[in-house]
C-alpha cells in the first residue's frame, strides 16, 4: 500500500491548494514503531508529512464528529461507512467532505505484525462504499469469508461457559475508555458511563461493572457498527470487545438483512419499523 | 547497608519464607504482558519482563478503593453512622519493581504526604509495603528515565535493589525495611557491592533516548499555556484514559457513593484529566470542555506545573508506558521538546 | 438486546419482552404469571449480581 501515499498526498495538496477544503484528515508518520498518529493539516506544503501503511488502524472518522469546515477525509472501507452513519445520524453532511477513497488491504495486528488485525482477515468492504477521489484501483473483495465463525462459537456454549468465557475476556479491563473513545459511533455528549445522577453503571473495576458498560456500549452500537476494529486497536489491555459487537452485528445481519454504513438512502433497522420485522422474542 | 548475593537457587525458598510474615506482590505473565498482581501461595515474581504493562501503584492506590460504609435502614444500630471499610495494611512487599516506578511512587507521595494534610489510605498503604526494584539491565526504546531525574539503577524509592548478575541477585539494602526484608526470607550471604557501578554505567549508556527539559522551568507558564501549538499537538488524541491510568505518577482519583437498597459504600476510583467529565462543577461549567484544553493541561502539569511547585524536576519518571501504549500515538518525549524549546513570539 | 444478553452469559427466561396494551388485562395477567414462573424457575440470579463494593 505504500503505493498509495503518493496519490494521497498529491490529492491533499491539490485540494488545499484550490480552496475546495479547510484541511486535510490523515496519518503521520508514528514515533512507535507499528503505529501512526493521526493528523490534519491546513497547508498544502504539509502534505508531504502524510503516510499510509498498514498501521492506519484508528477510524479516522472519528476525528470529523460534528465538525463544521470542509473537510477532506482519507477513508478506508470501514471508514467510509462509518461516514455514511454519520451522513445518516447528522452528524456531518456530505456537502462538507471530500472523502479520498482507500481500498484497503487490511491492516496488520499490532501485536503481530505477521498476521492481519482480526476484523480485516473477515472483511467484505475494504472498498470505500462513497468517495469523492480514490488513491488506488479498486481491490477485490473477499468472498467465502466466514464472518462470524468466533460468534457461532461461544452460541455453541451452554449459558455459564458463556458466563465465564466472557468474564474471562473482560478480566484485564481498566475502564480507560480507549475503545469507546476511538469508536466514531460513540459521539454522546454524556455517555452513560458518566451520569451519576442517576448512576447507572458503577464507576470502578467490579466485574460486573465492567461487563455491563461493554455489553451496554455494543447494544449502543448495534445496527451502526462496522467493524473497523479501531476499538480493539486502542484497546491497551488487548481486549477483545469485538466479540460483544460481533454478536450483533450478526443478528441484525440475520433478522434484518442489514449491514451497516452501506447507503446514505436507507435507515437503520432500529430506526425504522417494518410491517416484516420478525418478532420471534416477543411473547 | 548491607549488601547480599542471592544465589537463584536459593531464591524460591527466599520469598516462600517471607509469605508468612508479608503479602506479596510481583510481576506475572497475565494473557500476553505482565501486570503485578498479589501472589498466592505457590506463584513467584516473574522477573524475565522489561517492564509491566500498569504500573506497581496499584498495590498502593487500588483503581477502585472504598473509603466506607453506611447504612440507612434504621432498624441498623448503627444506622446513618459513617464506618471505616475494612483495611488490610499487614507488611506487603513488592518484589521486582523498576527504579523508574519506586521514584515515583516518592514523587506521588509529596502529593499524599503533605503538612496540611495526610492522605490515610494512600499513607498506610505506602508505609505498610517494602519496595524490592529490580534494577534495569536492558532498557527498552522508550524509556528515557535518565532525561528524567532517574535511571536504571536509581534508588529513590526503594528499600532494596537487586541486580541481575547471572546465577545470583546482588541485593543492596537502602533502608531498615530493606534488611529486615532480606533477614526474614533468610539471604544473608555477603555480597559483592562494587558490582553496581559499572552495570549501571552500562545499562544507563543503552538508554538512547534523551528528551531535553533543561529550559522548562525557566519558560513563563503563561507563554506555554498560550502557545500556538497545542491545538495541533492534541488532534490525534482521543481523550480515553490510557495515559492516565499507565502512568505511575498520576495520582487524580474521582469519588462516587454507590447505593443497593439502603445500604451503600464511598469508593474512590482512579480518574483522568483527559475525559471531558474531569472538571464538570457543580454548576454545569466546564472550564476544559475542549479537548486541547485537557490536553494542554495534562503536559503543562508533568511537564511544567510540578516542575514549578516542587522543584524536583519532571512529574515523570521516564518508564515509557504512556509512548508504549497510547491508541494515538501521542508522544511525551515530543511534546516535551516542542515545550523545551519554545520561544514566544514577541 | 435479549440476544446479547444470552450471548455473554445470562440465561434465557430472565428478559422477556412483550406487548400489552392498557385495554389487554387478561393478556397483562397471562403474561406475568407465565414470566414469573419461567424466572422462579431459573432460581435466584447468581451470575448478574453485584457484589457491594465494600467488599471487593
Amino acid at each position: 500500500m505504500e503505493s498509495y501515499i503518493g496519490k494521497i498526498r498529491e490529492i491533499s495538496e491539490r485540494l488545499l491548494n484550490d480552496g475546495t477544503v479547510e484541511c486535510v484528515v490523515g496519518f503521520r508518520k508514528g514515533t512507535v514503531a507499528l503505529t501512526n498518529e493521526p493528523c490534519m493539516i491546513t497547508n498544502a506544503n504539509d502534505a508531504e508529512a502524510l503516510v499510509w501503511d498498514e498501521n492506519c488502524r484508528l477510524n479516522l472518522a472519528n476525528y470529523i464528529t460534528g465538525r463544521k469546515e470542509k473537510i477532506a477525509i482519507i477513508a478506508k472501507g470501514c471508514d467510509s461507512r462509518n461516514i455514511v452513519n454519520h451522513i445518516i445520524e447528522n452528524k456531518i453532511s456530505r456537502e462538507q467532505l471530500v472523502i479520498i477513497g482507500v481500498p484497503c488491504k487490511g491492516m496488520v495486528d499490532k501485536n503481530n505484525p505477521e498476521q492481519l488485525q482480526a476484523n480485516c482477515a473477515t472483511c467484505t468492504h475494504r472498498n470505500p462504499v462513497i468517495y469523492d477521489e480514490l488513491c488506488a484501483d479498486l481491490v477485490e473483495e473477499q468472498k467465502d469469508v466466514d464472518r462470524y465463525e468466533d460468534v457461532r462459537k461461544v452460541e455453541a456454549m451452554d449459558t455459564q461457559e458463556k458466563w465465564a468465557f466472557f468474564e474471562d475476556l473482560l478480566s484485564g479491563c481498566t475502564r480507560c475508555y480507549a475503545c469507546k473513545n476511538a469508536c466514531p459511533l460513540c459521539y454522546c455528549p454524556t455517555c452513560f458511563v458518566d451520569e451519576s445522577q442517576p448512576q447507572w453503571v458503577g464507576k470502578g473495576t467490579d466485574p460486573i461493572d465492567i461487563r455491563t458498560y461493554h455489553f451496554l456500549r455494543a447494544y449502543h452500537c448495534s445496527g451502526r457498527c462496522t467493524d473497523c476494529g479501531a476499538c480493539e486497536a486502542a484497546c491497551p489491555q488487548n481486549i477483545k470487545m469485538r466479540n460483544f459487537t460481533k454478536k450483533l452485528e450478526k443478528d441484525c445481519f440475520d433478522l434484518y438483512g442489514w449491514e451497516a454504513g452501506l447507503t446514505v438512502d436507507q435507515r437503520p433497522p432500529l430506526d425504522s419499523f417494518k410491517l416484516d420485522d420478525p418478532e420471534k422474542f416477543i411473547m | 547497608m548491607k549488601v547480599i548475593k542471592i544465589d537463584k537457587n536459593t531464591w524460591a525458598g527466599g520469598i516462600d519464607s517471607l509469605r508468612s510474615g508479608y503479602r506479596l506482590f510481583g510481576p506475572v505473565m497475565q494473557g500476553d504482558a505482565h501486570d503485578y498482581k498479589e501472589l498466592t501461595s505457590d506463584e513467584t515474581p516473574d522477573l524475565a519482563y522489561t517492564n509491566t504493562r500498569l504500573s506497581p501503584k496499584s498495590v498502593v492506590f487500588p483503581q477502585s478503593e472504598p473509603m466506607f460504609t453506611y447504612s440507612l435502614d434504621e432498624s441498623d444500630p448503627e444506622h446513618h453512622l459513617l464506618k471505616d471499610a475494612p483495611k488490610d495494611y499487614s507488611p506487603r512487599a513488592v518484589i521486582g519493581m523498576r527504579p523508574c516506578d519506586a521514584k515515583a511512587l516518592a514523587l506521588v507521595r509529596m502529593n499524599f504526604d503533605t503538612e496540611e494534610y495526610r492522605d490515610p489510605f494512600w499513607m498506610n498503604s505506602y508505609e505498610a509495603t517494602t519496595f524490592v526494584g529490580l534494577a534495569c539491565d536492558n532498557p527498552c526504546e522508550t524509556c528515557f528515565c535518565t532525561s528524567a531525574g532517574c535511571g536504571p539503577y536509581h534508588e529513590e524509592g526503594l528499600d532494596v535493589l537487586l541486580s541481575d548478575c547471572g546465577d545470583a541477585y546482588v541485593a543492596k539494602a537502602l533502608t531498615e525495611k530493606g534488611e529486615t526484608f532480606l533477614a526474614a526470607a533468610g539471604w544473608a550471604a555477603e555480597g559483592d557491592a562494587s558490582v553496581f557501578e559499572p552495570k549501571k554505567a552500562e545499562a544507563e549508556a543503552k538508554i538512547t533516548c534523551k528528551v531535553d527539559s533543561s529550559n522548562l522551568r525557566d519558560k513563563s507558564s503563561l507563554a506555554l499555556y498560550d502557545a500556538p501549538f497545542w491545538k495541533e499537538l492534541s488532534f490525534a488524541c482521543i481523550n480515553c484514559g490510557t495515559c492516565t491510568y499507565t502512568c505511575p505518577t498520576c495520582w487524580c482519583f474521582d469519588i462516587q457513593d454507590e447505593n443497593k437498597g439502603n445500604e451503600g459504600v464511598r469508593m474512590r476510583n482512579w480518574d483522568s484529566c483527559m475525559t471531558s467529565l474531569f472538571t464538570l462543577h457543580g454548576s454545569g461549567h466546564n472550564p476544559r470542555d475542549q479537548k486541547h484544553q485537557r490536553f494542554r493541561q495534562r503536559f503543562m502539569h508533568k511537564l511544567k506545573y510540578f516542575v514549578d511547585k516542587y522543584d524536583k524536576g519532571l512529574m515523570c519518571v521516564g518508564c515509557g508506558r504512556c509512548v508504549q501504549q497510547c491508541p494515538a500515538n501521542i508522544d511525551i518525549r515530543s511534546i516535551c521538546n516542542k515545550m523545551n524549546g519554545y520561544e514566544a513570539a514577541s | 438486546m435479549k440476544n446479547l444478553m444470552e450471548h455473554m452469559g445470562v440465561e434465557p427466561g430472565r428478559l422477556q419482552f412483550s406487548w400489552i396494551s392498557s385495554a389487554e388485562s387478561t393478556k397483562f395477567v397471562d403474561v406475568v404469571t407465565k414470566v414469573t414462573e419461567s424466572v422462579k424457575a431459573l432460581g435466584p440470579n447468581t451470575n448478574y449480581v453485584k457484589k457491594s463494593a465494600a467488599k471487593v
